[in-house]
């Protein structure tokens, strides 16, 4: 090639470069969301209004709590958005609130009702909902881009995942292998091996009794229980104390060996969130097991 | 055919689902007698199936017969437990139970369940007071259904504004709210029975009047009747049959309504004989929704509630259906 | 009861009532009534006059400022079954009961005199049969109320008054749906009724029917205005003042019989 247009060409390149340089601060920003739309921001954004307790963790491990406006009201993590004004349920959102917030955008889940009637009134709303273990990496990636954070996403996956390996490594040795059912509600749910906490669960080493062919939080018969016969049971403290009283589990050997970790409301949080904090909920569900495991004695 | 002839053969058919729903389990169809050297299975059947069977029945009766009482004393086939208001006090009793003394609704523990059977036995008795209040007596039959569904539409709210500001009980009582049988134990056993018992002496001690009573106030105090007396027997039988049920099994609708209907459309007879009828039909009912829900999708479990709706909602389907046929 | 209530009384039903209120309006204002032992009264006015409120009251169905004495006994004193055993009443169109058989309404007329929750005894049997027949509607016992024509059932619930064998007997418009030979046959019943000692007092639409009755009470705008014998001059003079002389009355056979007055022609 003629060396003079090779030399343009370079010219050109590296002053496309430094202008990108330049203008990378304040470079529009375009993220795809859950449901397939696309939404572009000139910027990336300044107010943020976020309606999932997931999501407004995320946004915060990514460095953008001060970005947040408000959030719904089960929210609650880090301590900073407590004090933040709080829009409603996941159900039931106040619009009105979010509107006159003037927010840049809108964070939510895909289940909730209130998307359409926003976007109806001018709003940018992204869409995102982490059911999976590996939903939560997805996600981390699009808010990151969706802050013009880059990378940022990925970093904080790959914090979580080391957390997660070092709470696994902190698993005895005797509690590998043991038979677990993790309860997350008395009607009775379980949580199964293919739901987040039934992943976690399994990189701690824990054989789940609930096989993903269950679904991931399926409404089981106690019989299920009984018969699976776990060594350990997970489940939250309201109920912790019930469950020698429930008919026929007082055979079960999890709790005739009382190897029951009884989580409180707070842990309960952590736990049941597919979110950045699924390495806090690992060291949670490790730390039991290191109490309940070696000596056998009750949480 | 004679009443007790049908009582007789509801009985049977009683034992039959019993038997039935001793064999079903988390594995499907699993009789513990055909178990060949499966050391749980007779262990499984006792603590966990029978109890459960035997409370399903026995919540199912006293749901009916609550329906059947509620039929005869304001002399309305539309009455029952959901419609008056009643169920959704027993279910705030219960909320506002759990609230202050931070159980959870399946806890075991024959103090715990009597606690909860006693709120929700005041939260019926005071939904139902508030529905007689609101429609001034029973006299106006439209006036009756629209208090008793403004009452349970108000005391549902509140149950919900409960759940709310204590987000800790939502989950437990959400499920309550389908119906729970899955951990139905001896102890629920213990408080269903003798209330089942106490429930049916005085609907039939009462069962004259009432036959007196759908003729009319007048005809019936005309006819030596204490109305007063009687009204407060029933009411109190009515709300004690839906709170023992509620407390224990959950809000499980159209049991209380259908049960009786299905008693009326095939046997003729006077309200005595039709609400013991009435209590065995419903023990039926419930139990066999319980099996279902516990055999269709095993290991999983449907909720109760669900089926009772399916099963109860399609009986009047066709029932209305043969009506349109016919007349 | 002692041997001196016995020998007195004459009087089977006495009201003194100063006011009679229903949802805030004054109905029947100052009765004063003897209903005599053994007579057959009925009770006439145009719509409105308060006879059907009336009979109540006597009947103790509905509260009254004043008092209502049965057998020269206050209401309030007597207890409910003693008082049900005494006095039977027939209100007006009574619904209901429909899944009731026939046999079965008319058991309910027994309920005063049996035991709380004793099954039928022979007696019962025996007058449950006797006032069916005696109102033909023995026949079809066994079918259920809600499949009887509106003649059929009044003739039920006819049957299930007769059958509490009480010596009082009220009616508040018993003739309703019944065609003339089952309104003769009532007529029959009552005058049995009236030979054999019981008291009769029923509210008539039915002139005609109702002159023939031993004595009238006539009411108009809640007041009695007349209560004698149904022969006397005073008893048509009151019949036709509440009825604005719109009715004439005739002997006829033996009997009186009102007929309308067209306003049109003049009368013949």
């Amino acid at each position: 090639m003629n060396p003079i247009l090779a030399g343009l060409k370079r010219c050109l390149l590296a002053a496309a470069m430094a202008l990108g340089a330049v203008c990378s601060h304040a470079a529009p920003v375009t993220v795809t969301d859950d449901r397939g739309v696309t939404v572009n921001l000139p910027a990336p954004p300044q107010r943020i209004v976020s309606l999932l307790p997931s999501l407004t963790e995320t946004v915060c491990e990514l460095g953008s709590c001060a970005s947040v406006v408000a959030t719904d009201r089960y929210s609650n993590h880090p301590a900073s958005v407590r004090t933040l004004p709080k829009t409603g349920g996941l159900d039931d959102a106040n619009v009105e609130m979010i509107v006159a917030l003037r927010p840049d955008v809108v964070l939510l889940a895909i289940s909730s009702r209130v998307t359409d009637r926003l976007e109806a009134l001018g709003l940018k709303v992204v869409a995102l909902e982490p059911k999976t273990y590996e939903d939560v990496r997805r996600v981390a990636s699009k808010v990151a881009q969706l802050l013009g954070a880059g990378a940022a996403g990925e970093r904080l996956w790959q914090r979580m995942e080391a957390q997660v390996s070092h709470a696994a490594r902190q698993v005895p040795a005797q509690a590998r292998g043991l038979r677990v059912y993790y309860e997350v509600d008395s009607a009775p749910y379980a949580a199964g091996e293919s739901s987040f906490i039934g992943h976690t669960l399994a990189r701690l080493g824990l054989v789940n009794i609930v096989p993903a062919q269950l679904g991931p939080f399926p409404k089981l018969n106690p019989e299920y229980i009984v018969r699976a016969d776990p060594q350990v049971i997970m489940v939250s403290a309201r109920h912790g104390g019930t469950l020698p009283g429930r008919p026929g589990w007082s055979g079960i050997r999890a709790v005739k060996d009382k190897r029951i970790c009884a989580f409180t409301a707070e842990e309960g949080n952590v736990l049941s969130r597919p979110g950045p904090r699924m390495g806090e909920a690992a060291e949670i569900m490790a730390r039991c097991l290191k109490g309940i495991v070696p000596s056998g004695g009750a949480r | 055919m004679r009443w007790w002839a049908w009582a007789g053969g509801l009985v049977v058919l009683s034992l039959l689902l019993c038997g039935v729903g001793l064999s079903v389990g988390s594995t499907g169809w699993s009789p513990p007698w055909q178990a060949q050297g499966d050391p749980l299975a007779w262990q499984i059947a006792w603590d966990i199936r029978a109890p459960r069977c035997v409370g399903a029945w026995l919540a199912g009766a006293l749901l009916a017969l609550s329906g059947g009482i509620a039929q005869g004393l304001f002399r309305n086939p539309l009455a029952d437990p959901y419609l008056l208001g009643s169920s959704s006090g027993a279910a705030l009793g219960v909320a506002l139970f759990l609230v202050l003394v931070g159980v959870s609704p399946v806890a075991t523990g024959i103090l715990v369940r009597m606690g909860l059977t006693g709120a929700a036995f005041v939260g019926a008795v005071l939904a139902v007071l508030l529905t007689l209040v609101l429609s001034k007596g029973v006299q106006h039959t439209l006036r009756l259904l629209l208090a008793g569904v403004v009452v349970g539409v108000v005391l549902g709210a509140l149950t919900a504004l409960t759940m709310l500001l204590e987000p800790d009980i939502m989950r437990a009582m959400q499920a309550f709210m389908l119906g729970t049988t899955g951990f139905l134990g001896w102890d629920s056993v213990m408080i269903l029975w003798p209330m089942l018992l106490v429930s049916l002496l005085v609907a039939w001690g009462c069962s004259r009047a009432l036959d007196a009573l759908s003729l009319g106030d007048a005809a019936a105090i005309s006819l030596g009747v204490r109305l007063g007396l009687v009204r407060v027997l029933l009411v109190g039988a009515l709300a004690l049959s839906t709170g023992t049920a509620v407390a224990q099994a959950g809000l499980i609708s159209f049991v209380g309504l259908v049960a009786p209907h299905l008693v009326r459309s095939r046997v003729q007879s006077t309200q005595g004989p039709r609400l013991v009828l009435s209590a065995l039909a419903g023990g039926i009912l419930l139990l066999a929704a319980d099996i279902l829900a516990r055999w269709v999708w095993a290991p999983l479990e449907l909720p109760v509630g669900l089926l009772t709706a399916v099963l109860g909602g399609g009986y009047l389907l066709w029932r209305m259906h043969r009506m349109g046929v016919t007349s | 009861m002692t041997t001196a209530s016995v020998a007195v009384s004459a009087v089977a039903l006495s009201a003194r009532i100063q006011s009679v209120r229903l949802q805030g309006h004054a109905i029947l204002h100052d009765i004063s009534l003897d209903v005599p032992v053994g007579r057959w009264v009925a009770m006439v006015g145009p719509n409105g006059a308060g006879k059907s409120t009336l009979l109540r009251t006597l009947a103790g169905l509905q509260p009254c400022q004043g008092e209502v004495q049965l057998l020269s006994r206050p209401l309030a004193q007597w207890a409910a079954k003693a008082k049900a055993q005494r006095l039977a009443w027939l209100g007006q169109a009574e619904s209901g009961a429909d899944d009731l058989r026939a046999i079965d309404v008319v058991m309910l007329g027994r309920l005063p005199h049996q035991a709380w929750l004793a099954p039928p005894s022979v007696q019962d049997e025996a007058a449950v049969q006797a006032a069916m027949r005696q109102t033909q509607c023995w026949d079809w016992r066994d079918r259920p109320m809600g499949q009887l024509s509106g003649g059929e059932r009044q003739r039920v619930l006819l049957a299930r008054v007769l059958a509490v064998q009480a010596p009082i007997v009220l009616m508040d418009e018993p003739l309703a749906h019944l065609d003339p030979p089952h309104q003769a046959d009532w007529l029959d019943i009552v005058r049995e009724l009236r030979d054999a000692g019981v008291t009769v007092v029923s509210v008539l639409h039915e002139l005609n029917m109702a002159l023939q009755a031993d004595e009238l009470i006539v009411m108009r705008h809640g007041r009695v205005v007349h209560h004698g014998d149904t022969h006397a001059a005073a008893a048509h003079q009151a019949l036709r003042q509440v009825f604005d002389d719109r009715i004439d009355l005739h002997a006829v056979g033996g009997h009186w019989v009102a007929l309308p007055r067209s306003a049109q022609r003049p009368v013949f």
